[in-house]
């Protein structure tokens, strides 16, 4: 069966790999797996799309160095209609990976008309053909017996085969790309191979825009270069302090700040940042703020420009506090004279300050949502001030949650 | 501060810098690391790719140049395809050169090279010989891609040869019949036991056969 199916895709009948055709049966159907059960093959299946997603962008990579290449050199000495006769993809791989390569070359191959290749349809030349004549029957595909092929008028204007083949070998994708003269002997008028490597990563580039692989690699360095150390977070997040011992509950503190923020190294691993903010709340007072603290990248050694980056961070900050709202800081409960005071408008006031500690998804360095807990050393024996977790000596008595956006 | 804590405030970014290390530990089994291919560069080189990710190499003055190793995942993990397959096909391109470079030094400029592969499994043998007839060409040599072709009666009779035989016979068969001519040479590339996943390859070319390895 397996020299059946390879013989009815060569030239001739019973022309295929003439020499070789009697090492074939025997291994070729040892290969059938007939023992996988369904569910295997559906895991099998499931796999290999996600391998195929993968792959798509290296392989498209590869055609778009194929054609820019083209467009540097041109195969032809003027704009000639090539038949995209074959893509065979990795062994393993299927019809879908395939589909998506014929359309991006076919994209690509139109927005690039310097290249001199003009896609040509030929339906007939990569079906099978039947012709008899006085040596014999020929059957093939149109692509390999070009006379048979022209005999029938089948090549629709088009004298040239273009084959794109992919194959994985290791870690590195190999495209080899070939174009055959459809004449009688079917000599190859090109050939070229091209690879990804290890140390190199998939260089996405606009099929409107062809660049050579060093322009877009020195595009993507000049993006990174450019991205300036120096950005301008305003944050707004909001204080809830621990419930007190006599149950009653501070209010929220929201705040408002604004400052820099440094990336203390290129990949942003380590970043500093300060801050200034104020509030104002209705009745209570308002504060001011300064804040100082220090980033950690976690996820990974440097920060990423596709998806969102965790940091840690510690930080110190000064609050200050000013009306009502400072009584909720004091140690002691204010005094009949104190609050008189307040009446007749002499404005309470409080200083302190905190050792914050927290965590923050910055979503490539534009966005950031944080939460963190509050350490404040100097609040000891306010009644309104609980405890939300405790260290030994050290009390987190204000726990934060805050959203930055970055300019 | 409880233990707990103290490891995850101070050790958790050395833990997650560990994570990125592709050898088998903590992170990564056996066969994760074995799914790996790296090579080891110079950090200069890999700064200048990979600015973001690398940092700058030491200042002048350091005492030893650091490298730096690059990894990258291969595209199918061992057991995907068939062993015999992954062993030829994954290191096609380096076997397919050398099989050429040896065979390519036979003929004269204007020969027409014609390949074919022997394998069983018939996408692979075609991918071998796709991959040979790429490497003639950007060696400058004539190729084409037609295939020499002997009669069903040869065939038949070759079936029953060992391969040693089979290959120096069909040459002169082909020869013979015209199905190849005084100025073409076929580069024919094989594997002679079904158990092995090694490459032989050998050149018919005016009716004699010439083993290359």
């Amino acid at each position: 069966m397996a020299v059946a199916a390879m013989t009815a895709a060569r030239r001739r009948a019973g022309a295929s790999a003439a020499l070789g055709a009697f090492l074939v049966s025997a291994t070729a159907l040892a290969g059938a797996d007939a023992s996988a059960t369904d569910a295997e093959r559906l895991q099998v299946e499931t796999l290999r799309a996600e391998i195929a997603s993968q792959l798509q962008l290296q392989a498209y990579d590869l055609v778009d160095e194929l054609v820019y290449g083209w467009t540097q050199r041109p195969p032809f000495g003027e704009p000639t209609p090539v038949l995209l006769a074959d893509v065979s993809v990795p062994v393993g791989f299927g019809s879908g990976l395939q589909a998506l390569l014929e359309n991006h070359f076919a994209s690509v191959i139109l927005k690039n008309a310097r290249s001199s290749v003009v896609l040509a349809h030929c339906p007939m030349c990569t079906q099978l053909v039947v012709h008899s004549g006085a040596r014999g029957t020929v059957v093939a595909r149109g692509i390999d017996a070009p006379e048979t092929l022209a005999a029938a008028g089948g090549l629709s204007g088009s004298r040239h085969a273009l084959f794109l083949d992919f194959e994985v070998e290791g870690s590195a994708l190999v495209l080899r790309a070939r174009i055959t003269s459809l004449e009688k002997s079917l000599p190859i008028v090109f050939a070229r191979t091209l690879s990804t490597s290890t140390a190199s990563p998939a260089l996405l580039r606009s099929p409107e825009r062809l660049k050579s692989a060093d322009e877009a690699r020195q595009e993507y360095l000049d993006a990174l270069q450019g991205r300036s150390p120096l950005s301008f977070p305003i944050r707004l997040g909001v204080r809830i302090y621990g419930r007190g011992n006599n149950q009653v509950l501070a209010p929220p503190f929201p705040w408002l700040s604004g400052g820099v923020e440094a990336a203390l190294t290129q990949a942003r691993a380590w970043t500093a940042s300060f801050l200034v903010g104020g509030n104002w709340m209705p009745g209570l007072g308002y504060g001011l703020m300064g804040q100082a603290r220090l980033n950690r990248l976690l996820t990974g050694e440097v920060a990423s420009l596709t998806r969102p980056d965790l940091y840690a961070f510690v930080g110190l900050a000064v609050l200050s506090i000013s009306g009502n709202a400072a009584l909720t800081f004091r140690s002691d409960i204010p005094t009949l004279a104190e609050l008189q005071a307040a009446a007749l408008g002499t404005e309470l006031h409080t200083a302190f300050g905190a050792v914050q500690l927290g965590l923050e998804l910055r979503a490539k360095n534009r966005v950031g949502v944080g939460a963190m807990v509050e350490w404040l050393p100097t609040i000891t024996g306010a009644p309104m001030i609980g405890d939300y977790w405790s260290l030994g000596p050290i009390h987190f008595q204000s726990f934060g949650a805050e959203v930055t956006f970055c300019f | 501060m409880d233990p707990i804590t103290f490891v995850l405030v101070f050790f958790l970014p050395t833990l997650a810098g560990r994570a990125t290390d592709p050898s088998p530990g903590f992170f990564h089994t056996k066969e994760e690391a074995r799914t790996m291919e790296c090579v080891r560069m110079s950090q200069t080189e890999v700064h200048e790719r990979e600015p973001a990710r690398v940092p700058e190499p030491p200042p002048r003055g350091a005492r030893t140049p650091s490298d730096v190793l690059v990894c990258k995942r291969r595209y199918l993990s061992p057991g995907e395809r068939p062993a015999r397959d992954e062993g030829i096909l994954s290191n096609l391109r380096a076997e397919v050169s050398a099989i050429v470079q040896a065979g390519s030094a036979l003929g004269e400029p204007s020969t027409v090279w014609h390949v074919d592969a022997f394998y069983p499994e018939p996408a692979v043998a075609q991918k071998i010989a796709v991959a040979a007839r790429t490497e003639l060409v950007e060696r400058g040599k004539k190729v084409s891609d037609q295939v020499p072709v002997l009669a069903a009666g040869d065939l038949s009779v070759l079936g029953h040869l060992l391969p040693q035989e089979q290959y120096p016979l069909a040459c002169a068969r082909a020869f013979a019949e015209g199905a190849l001519a005084a100025q073409e040479a076929l580069l024919g590339v094989m594997i002679v036991d079904a158990r092995e996943a090694q490459l032989h390859a050998g050149v018919c070319l005016e009716g004699k056969w010439r083993w290359l390895r």
